[in-house]
């Protein structure tokens, strides 16, 4: 029977100077080609750049996800709520009181962040399965209470929100998105090499055998949920000042199965592989949604069938797949002398 | 009727057993003795299904046992009394029993089975409607055991009836063996007690490091030296 | 460890001061006042305690034997309530034709339950044999959370199945029996509320004799709470896991297929169901399957009092707030979870 990690190793190939180069190269050449990409037929059409902007949002968000199912493994099921106390905030903020959107985002990030920090307290006895629905009540309880405290979110109806930008252009939102997930991804991966991205692999694999080496799981664990709602709030208050009307909807559990189906797509515990993978999916998906528009959900079924067979049958995702390839030429560089670092996907 | 020849086995990358060969014929009441991470539970999961091994062949009355999914080894009438018992601790001991004949169709066979096991342990009569995660850990024995003979098997294997026991319970878990093994239960034995079980078997094997070393009567491996050092402490 | 073993060798004083019971305790007070003061609350509460019941009961099961927590639950109420819509329609114009045919006007609305409840078993043991069994093999590591991932891509499959072959449309009955309502603790209600109750309180109890006393349900519960033992005692796992799925998704399929005159089918109506039968599984405890339908009742009763003192928008949020309460002192539910390992996961 093969054994699966909690979550992926720390890729050691990264403490190698020729491999960090590498990161380096490819990193800068992504972002390169993500910035150039508008001018790119087909994505010069509005089309196109609505869904690159979609698609840059739904990678931030992933790689916000990602930060905590991915290490400390806890699946924050309650994920859009969190996104959507962020647009509430950064929109009302707005709408009422004619606060700049920029900083409405931010604000969007501290309250969401601020509720982020009690539910990681009220989570932090909780493990595994009981950890994500709790979080996911938590959203409903949230989603729930947009809803019905309609004098100040007019519910259904709908809150019209100011727009980030005077343009009706999608292509400098784009540029802002993409911006924010540069910052996003940043950031987090940031963390992650750090000590505190350490101790939170630590917490994720074995509790136990952390609390034993001196940390304090609650610490941690807390600082992580906060810090991943706190950003899923920011990108809430660039979606509400997007789109510039919100809706209760933007909280719905199907949201962040959405989200957690690319984070996990893209490869869990990687930041990097959801951010990337985001791209390719959300434009196919609406590309399908619109080639197909007579059958409705169509895209949505092969969307859910995809995050299946990553599940049963290639978990590390497409992360997983590029570190294959890349394992699989260092063999061949080393004459098939040295083991791959991981053990094979599936296996 | 049990044959193991050359047997390869292990965990995922750890092998445990390095080519194990031994037998046991019908009616035979045999030991396999060792060290603690010898292996000797790794050989009993192999025989009992829930480890396939790599190498080696393994067959019951000419059957390979190769790829045989455990309960279907039940059913052929291999019985498995496990170390950790894997009882059902939410159920009572009668229910216990009750799955333990899971496989026997003919509904008065069970209940005298079921009598036959009260018999032989009168303690589990007396609270055959106690959950069994309840019971104390020699009482617990007795009814994994019990359990085990339910389905009637011809070859029982158990594992380490003695561990954690005290040496009264000790000694009626070996009495039960013994009593079995005179009804006709052909009994391959895991133990660490290395002395009571050499005073009460056949014949027996040691497995030292995955590998068996000796094999003899119990008198034969009671007078060996190696036997005598390294488990008798004499 | 169970805690139902435990209470065993407790005292009997000691353990009915225990917390939980305590708990159920005041709800029990509660509703007795209740039926004096507002007897229609305690009337509701049944009533949607039994719906609750039974989508509850099968989701508990399937995390006791399987240890799977399934998040496509709700999609298979909306399973059985597509399929009872399909089958009793034709039957339902029958009956409007033929006013004094009494036979078929009583039993008319049960084919399309019993067809539900068949088609949702048949969907449970589809899930396990593709799904669940390869998973299975490949790896047993962070069981419960990949499963319940893998159910949450089920869920999005199925819903947008429905979406795409049967469109967005709901497809509703106003009725089952065209009968005036009844009355109970001089209460009127209709005999289509009625009858749900009946008809789960009817199957659970045909269901806790299958468990109970029948050599299959007792392998079941083997299964739950010892695989290596079951497989021991000759219980083939594989056979389990499919009969398990099966009647867990048929339970949902019911109640989906009972409830067409208050929830008609559309590809979403799956939702409320789903979480509230996690709710109640949460709040008993998970894998517990007779916990789950006390639960089921207590988490109705809060409903009812949200709807009926605070308002309709409401009547989710209260039972949330209770649990959320329950869950910081009593993480593993109010009569405890019957689950293997679920901690290091």
């Amino acid at each position: 029977m093969s054994t699966e990690r909690a979550t992926p190793v720390a890729d050691t190939n990264q403490s190698r100077p020729r491999a960090r180069r590498t990161t380096a190269i490819a990193s800068v050449a992504l972002l390169v080609f993500a910035v150039v990409l508008p001018f790119i037929p087909p994505f010069t059409g509005q089309d196109y750049q609505r869904w690159l902007v979609g698609a840059a949002l739904m990678a931030a968000m992933a790689v916000a996800f990602d930060f905590t199912a991915g290490y400390i493994n806890i699946v924050n099921f309650g994920f859009a709520a969190f996104v959507g106390v962020g647009a509430y905030t950064s929109g009302l903020l707005a709408a009422n009181l004619g606060i700049s959107p920029w900083i409405g985002m931010v604000a969007g990030g501290v309250s969401a962040g601020f509720i982020g920090l009690l539910t990681g307290m009220l989570t932090l006895r909780l493990r595994g399965i009981y950890a994500a629905v709790m979080t996911w009540f938590v959203g409903l309880a949230l989603m729930g209470l947009a809803r019905n405290m309609t004098e100040i979110t007019r519910g259904s109806l709908g809150l019209n929100v100011p727009l980030l930008l005077d343009t009706s252009d999608n292509l400098p939102y784009y540029y802002v998105i993409l911006g924010l997930l540069v910052i996003t991804l940043g950031v987090l991966t940031a963390v992650t090499r750090s000590d505190l991205g350490l101790a939170f692999r630590a917490i994720g694999q074995n509790l136990q055998a952390a609390k034993a080496s001196g940390i304090n799981p609650t610490l941690f664990l807390v600082v992580n949920f906060t810090l991943s709602c706190a950003f899923a709030g920011v990108l809430g208050g660039f979606y509400a000042h997007y789109y510039g009307i919100l809706t209760p909807d933007v909280m719905l559990t199907s949201h962040t199965v959405e989200v957690l189906a690319v984070a996990y797509i893209g490869g869990r515990g990687t930041l990097w592989g959801p951010a990337i993978i985001a791209f390719p999916l959300t434009i196919g998906v609406e590309l399908l949604r619109t080639q197909f528009a007579n059958l409705p959900g169509l895209h949505l079924v092969l969307y859910g069938i995809v995050l299946i067979l990553v599940m049963v049958y290639w978990p590390t995702g497409f992360a997983g797949l590029v570190r294959w390839v890349r394992d699989w030429f260092e063999r061949r560089r080393e004459g098939g002398r040295a083991a791959p670092a991981q053990a094979q996907p599936g296996a | 009727m049990l044959q193991l020849t050359g047997i390869e086995a292990g965990y995922d990358l750890l092998q445990v057993l390095w080519g194990v060969d031994l037998h046991v014929q019908e009616g035979e009441f045999v030991a396999l003795l060792g060290p603690n991470g010898a292996g000797k539970t790794t050989t009993l999961r192999t025989i009992a299904g829930f480890l396939p091994p790599h190498g080696g062949s393994l067959t019951f009355r000419g059957q390979s046992l190769i790829g045989v999914p455990p309960h279907k080894v039940s059913t052929i009438g291999v019985g498995y009394v496990s170390e950790n018992l894997n009882l059902f601790p939410a159920m009572s001991v009668y229910e216990n029993l009750l799955v333990g004949a899971h496989t026997v169709k003919d509904k008065a066979h069970i209940e005298t089975t079921i009598n036959l096991v009260f018999e032989l342990f009168p303690r589990l009569f007396e609270r055959r409607n106690q959950l069994a995660g309840t019971l104390s850990g020699g009482e617990r024995k007795m009814l994994a055991i019990g359990r085990g003979l339910m389905p009637s098997p011809s070859l029982l294997l158990v594992d380490e009836p003695s561990l954690g026991l005290a040496p009264m319970a000790t000694l009626t878990a070996f009495e039960a063996l013994k009593q079995l093994h005179e009804r006709g239960v052909t009994i391959l034995l895991v133990e660490q007690n290395v002395n009571s079980t050499l005073h009460l078997v056949d014949r027996a094997y040691v497995l030292e490091q995955g590998r068996i070393v000796l094999e003899g009567t119990g008198q034969e491996l009671l007078g060996n030296t190696h036997v005598q050092e390294a488990y008798l402490g004499i | 460890m169970t805690t139902a073993t435990n209470l065993r060798s407790v005292p009997l004083a000691k353990r009915f001061l225990s917390f939980t019971w305590i708990v159920i305790g005041l709800v029990v007070l509660a509703m007795v006042a209740f039926v004096f003061v507002q007897p229609s609350i305690v009337v509701d509460t049944l009533v949607t305690g039994g719906m609750w019941a039974l989508m509850a009961g099968g989701l508990a099961l399937v995390f006791g034997v399987m240890n799977i927590p399934n998040f496509a639950h709700g999609e298979f109420f909306m399973i059985g309530s597509l399929v009872a819509f399909t089958v009793f329609t034709p039957i339902q114009n029958w009956m409007l034709e033929n006013p004094d045919a009494a036979l078929v006007q009583v039993v008319g609305p049960f084919p399309g339950m019993v067809v539900a409840a068949i088609v949702g078993f048949g969907c449970g043991v589809l899930m396990e044999g593709l799904l669940f069994r390869p998973l299975r093999k490949r790896s047993r590591d962070q069981w419960v959370m990949n499963t319940f991932l893998l159910t949450a891509g089920v869920s999005v499959v199925l819903v947008n199945g429905n979406r795409l072959l049967f469109g967005n449309d709901f497809r509703g009955i106003t009725r089952y029996w065209d009968v005036k309502p009844i009355e109970i603790l001089g209460v009127p209600i209709s005999v289509d509320r009625a009858m749900v109750f009946v008809i789960a309180m009817v199957t659970l109890a045909v269901f806790a004799v299958f468990l109970q006393r029948t050599r299959t349900g007792r392998s079941m519960r083997a299964v739950s709470q010892d695989e290596t033992g079951a497989q021991m005692a000759g219980i083939g796992l594989n056979r389990v896991f499919m009969l398990t799925m099966g009647l867990s998704c048929a339970l949902a399929a019911l109640a989906g297929a009972a409830l067409l005159f208050m929830f008609p089918s559309f590809p979403d109506v799956g939702v409320q169901p789903l979480y509230l039968a996690w709710y109640v599984v949460i709040l008993a405890g998970l894998g517990n399957v007779q916990g789950a339908i006390v639960g089921a009742f207590i988490v109705a009763f809060l409903q009812t009092l949200a709807v009926y003192y605070v308002g309709l928008g409401w009547v989710d949020v209260l039972p949330t707030g209770f649990i959320i309460l329950i869950l910081l002192f009593k993480p593993s539910g109010l009569f405890g979870s019957e689950v293997k390992g679920v901690w290091e996961q």
